[in-house]
């Protein structure tokens, strides 16, 4: 693997494969166990969990282990969390919950979303920081 | 074979994704996310156009749908670098550009949902 390209698609796909897959996994797990209408929770809770492991990655990457290679940066950051966390179906289930009429469950999730998923990464960011210290 | 769909959709998905913010870092510069801005709204608006051509022409095989809407467009778009661009316009300092973005990426996603899927019906009709 000397060509670039084809080193930075490689490190890529070896992480946005199992990120999608666990997206999708988790939504089909949540819609078989309770309900078909439950995947926005399912998608809510990847879209924060991946916030969270992208702030514990990046800080971790900045302050504990500043020499990982730029192709893992690729794999965990851009491939893994890029893939595994989604916006075009946030917006998506956003606008099917306006238009089924269910205005405070859109409301909720759209901002609810926003904003845990912020508060989700500085958690992150923060356990990062207890861990590089000493 | 719904796995295979998903991850023949996401390699591209999360390659474009890269080059894209990679090239708009070179033309429009790093003091803004642009990148990531732009693919989450045209991913958006994608999504809203497949989702409603899914939904009204029922013989679509529905491994065209894992392949493109969960795989390609679900990878293609990302919610934690939307979070962590958003962190690192507020510990840049850059107050407005923190807001704007936290707050336009969202409206702008669901309103380019609704772009999409009325070119979906507009080709239906």
């Amino acid at each position: 693997m000397t060509n670039p390209f084809w080193r930075i698609v490689m490190a890529i796909a070896l992480g946005a494969v199992p990120g999608a897959i666990s997206r999708y996994l988790i939504v089909e797990m949540t819609t078989a166990m309770i309900a078909k209408d439950f995947s926005l929770y399912a998608t809510f809770f990847i879209n924060t969990s991946g916030c969270f492991i992208i702030g514990l990655f990046y800080t971790l990457s900045e302050k504990k282990f500043p020499r990982l290679s730029p192709e893992f940066t690729l794999t965990i950051a851009t491939g893994f969390c890029g893939a595994y966390t989604t916006f075009s179906t946030y917006g998506l289930e956003t606008f099917l919950q306006i238009d089924r009429g269910n205005d405070t469950v859109a409301l909720l999730y759209w901002l609810g979303s926003m904003v845990v998923g912020t508060i989700a990464l500085q958690l992150g960011v923060i356990f990062g920081n207890f861990n590089s210290q000493g | 074979m719904g796995i295979f769909a998903i991850a023949s959709g996401a390699i591209p998905g999360a390659v474009s994704r890269y080059y894209l913010t990679r090239y708009c870092k070179r033309v429009l510069g790093n003091g803004f996310p642009y990148g990531t801005f732009i693919i989450n709204l045209t991913g958006c608006l994608m999504t809203g156009f497949l989702f409603t051509l899914f939904r009204e022409i029922p013989s679509f095989p529905p491994e065209i749908e894992l392949l493109l809407r969960i795989g390609f467009l679900g990878s293609y778009t990302t919610f934690s670098t939307y979070a962590y661009d958003t962190l690192t316009l507020w510990r840049n300092h850059k107050r407005v550009a923190t807001l704007a973005y936290w707050l336009l990426s969202p409206i702008l996603g669901v309103l380019a949902i609704v772009i999409g899927r009325y070119f979906a019906k507009l080709i239906l009709s």
